[in-house]
C-alpha cells in the first residue's frame, strides 16, 4: 500500500502541496481528482520521486520512500511503471523497441523473449502491425496504448497514469480507461490515475481524492461522490453537463 | 553573478559523478557508444577535412608572401605550416568548430529528450538516464576526438601540399624539406591531448545544459547557444592553461 503522511511542496513563494494526507488502495484504480493547476501532477511526481518533498513521508510498503538509497529507490523503480501526460516514449527507438527499453536494462532475457514478452504487452493493448513504426508516425491514442504497453512490461506491481485522457476523443478516452482498469484488475497492480475528466472517474474510479487548493478535500468512491457535502467537489464535479445531470438526478431522489 | 556560477559549477559536478556510474550493461554501453561514435566523429570528418584542407592551402599562400625576404630560406614555409598546424588549428580551431557542431547536436538532442518527458521516463524505470545518454557521447567525443586531430594535420598538410603543386609559389622540394625540418613528436602528442579534453569540454558541458533545459522548444535552443558559448570559451581559457603548462 502507498500511503502519504503530511506531505508539503513549494517552488518558491508558492506552496503547492499543503499537508496532503492519504493511503492509495492495494489492486484498485485510485483517481486523483481536481482542477488545473490544484497540484495533481506535483503530487504525481513526488509519489513516484522525480521531485523531492519539503516535509512529510511517502510509504511503500513498510519503506519510506525518503529514506531509501540510490539502489533501493531504482528497484522500487522497476516495481513502478508510469504512463505520462505527453506518453514520453522513446523517438529513437520504434514501439517494440520502445516495450523492450526497459527490459533491456533488468532482465537477462534472450532476445527472442523479450520480443515476446513485447509482443504480449501490445496484444493486450490491442497494438497490432505496428512494431516497427516510430512514436511520430502513431495517433494519440496509439501512443497512449504503447505507454501503457512500455509500463506494463517488467510486470510492474504500481502503475501511475498522468491524465491519460488528455487529448483523446471520448470513445478512444473510454477505451483506454477500460484497458488501465482491466490491466489493473488482470495483474492486480495498485493504479494511480491524476484526471480532471469525469467519465474516467465515474467509469473507473474505485477509491476517488480531490485535491483543491493544494489539500486532499474529500475521499471516497465513485458512488458517494456523486452524494457529497462538499461544496468544492460539487463544483468541480458539476462543471460537467454528465455529471450534473447525474448530481440532480441523485439529488431528486433522495 | 558569482552565486550563479558556483551554483552552475556544482550542479555540473554532481551532474558528472551520475554520468560516471558504471553502466547498468556494458553491452547496451558498447552499442551507444558506436552508435555515438559514428553520430558526433564519424560525421564530422567531411567538415573537418574540408575546412583543413583549405586552411592547409592557405597558410602556405599567406606563409609564403609574408616571407620575401632573400634571406629566409623558402623552405620555412613548409616549417611554419606544419607547426601552425599542429600547435593551434588541429586541436583548437578545430574544437571550435566541434564547439557549433558537436555542442549544439548534443544540447538539442538531450534538451528534447528532458522537455518531451523522456528522461523522467528513463529515470522512472530506474535507467540511469544520465549515464545511459551521455556516457557514450563524452567517451567517444574524448578518447576518439584526437583521431580527428590527426586526419586534420594530414589533411591540412595536403591542402598546402596541393597549393605547392598547382601554384610553385615555393618549390615542392621545400616544402617538404620544411615539413620535416626540426621535427618534434611530443607536439603531436600535446595537440591530441589539447583535443582530447577540449571535447570532453564540448561532449559534458552540451549535455549537461541539455540535461538541464526548461521552458519547451525556447529552453533547448537556449541550451543550444549557451553551451556553444560556454564551450567556446573554456576552450580558448584551457589552450591557455595547457599550453602553459607542456609547452613552457
Amino acid at each position: 500500500m502507498i500511503k502519504v503522511e503530511h506531505l508539503n511542496k513549494s517552488f518558491g513563494d508558492l506552496h503547492v502541496l499543503k499537508d496532503v494526507n492519504l493511503e492509495l488502495a492495494p489492486g484498485k484504480c485510485n483517481m486523483i481528482i481536481g482542477a488545473s493547476g490544484s497540484g495533481k501532477t506535483v503530487l504525481l511526481k513526488n509519489l513516484i520521486g522525480l521531485l523531492a518533498p519539503d516535509s512529510g513521508d511517502i510509504w511503500y510498503g513498510g519503506h519510506r520512500l525518503s529514506e531509501m538509497d540510490y539502489d533501493a529507490k531504482k528497484s522500487l523503480r522497476q516495481k513502478i511503471g508510469v504512463l505520462f501526460q505527453g506518453c514520453a516514449l522513446f523517438d529513437f527507438e520504434t514501439v517494440i523497441g520502445n516495450v523492450i527499453f526497459p527490459m533491456n536494462f533488468f532482465t537477462d532475457w534472450p532476445e527472442e523473449k523479450k520480443r515476446e514478452r513485447a509482443r504480449f504487452c501490445l496484444d493486450r493493448v490491442n497494438v497490432k502491425d505496428a512494431d516497427d513504426k516510430y512514436p511520430s508516425e502513431l495517433s494519440g491514442g496509439m501512443q497512449k496504448r504503447v505507454g501503457i504497453a512500455r509500463a506494463i512490461a517488467l510486470n510492474p506491481d504500481f502503475l501511475f497514469c498522468d491524465e491519460p485522457n488528455s487529448g483523446l476523443d471520448p470513445y478512444t478516452s473510454s477505451l483506454i480507461d477500460r484497458l488501465i482498469h482491466g490491466i489493473t484488475e488482470e495483474f492486480n497492480i495498485t493504479t494511480v490515475i491524476n484526471t480532471h475528466d469525469m467519465n474516467s472517474m465515474l467509469e473507473i474510479g474505485d477509491s476517488i481524492h480531490f485535491i483543491c487548493g493544494g489539500t486532499v478535500m474529500w475521499s471516497g468512491d465513485r458512488h458517494s461522490i456523486l452524494r457529497t457535502e462538499c461544496a468544492e467537489l460539487r463544483d468541480f464535479v458539476g462543471a460537467n453537463v454528465l455529471a450534473r445531470h447525474v448530481i440532480s438526478e441523485s439529488v431528486s431522489s433522495r | 553573478m558569482i552565486r550563479r556560477f558556483l551554483e552552475a559549477t556544482g550542479s555540473y559536478c554532481l551532474f558528472l559523478r551520475q554520468v560516471f556510474r558504471r553502466p547498468e550493461k556494458w553491452r547496451i554501453f558498447w552499442r551507444q557508444f558506436v552508435l555515438e561514435t559514428d553520430k558526433l566523429i564519424l560525421s564530422s570528418i567531411v567538415i573537418v577535412g574540408v575546412i583543413s584542407v583549405f586552411i592547409g592551402g592557405v597558410l602556405v599562400i599567406q606563409t609564403a608572401s609574408n616571407m620575401s625576404n632573400p634571406m629566409l630560406d623558402r623552405m620555412l614555409v613548409g616549417y611554419m605550416v606544419r607547426e601552425t598546424l599542429v600547435l593551434e588549428f588541429c586541436s583548437t580551431v578545430v574544437a571550435l568548430i566541434l564547439a557549433g557542431k558537436m555542442g549544439s547536436n548534443i544540447a538539442s538532442e538531450i534538451g528534447s529528450m528532458r522537455i518531451s518527458g523522456q528522461i523522467d521516463a528513463m529515470d522512472m524505470m530506474g535507467v540511469n538516464s544520465a549515464g545511459f545518454l551521455v556516457l557514450p557521447k563524452v567517451m567517444s567525443a574524448t578518447f576518439l576526438s584526437p583521431l580527428l586531430m590527426l586526419l586534420s594535420f594530414a589533411l591540412g598538410i595536403f591542402g598546402g601540399w596541393c597549393v605547392v603543386e598547382m601554384t610553385e609559389i615555393i618549390p615542392p622540394a621545400k616544402y617538404l624539406a620544411g615539413l620535416k625540418y626540426s621535427y618534434n613528436g611530443f607536439y603531436l602528442f600535446y595537440s591530441g591531448f589539447k583535443m582530447a579534453l577540449f571535447c570532453f569540454l564540448i561532449s559534458s558541458i552540451s549535455s549537461f545544459n541539455g540535461y538541464c533545459a526548461t521552458g519547451g522548444s525556447m529552453g533547448v535552443g537556449a541550451s543550444s547557444t549557451r553551451s556553444i558559448v560556454v564551450t567556446s570559451i573554456l576552450i580558448l581559457l584551457f589552450d591557455l592553461i595547457v599550453t602553459q603548462l607542456m609547452l613552457y
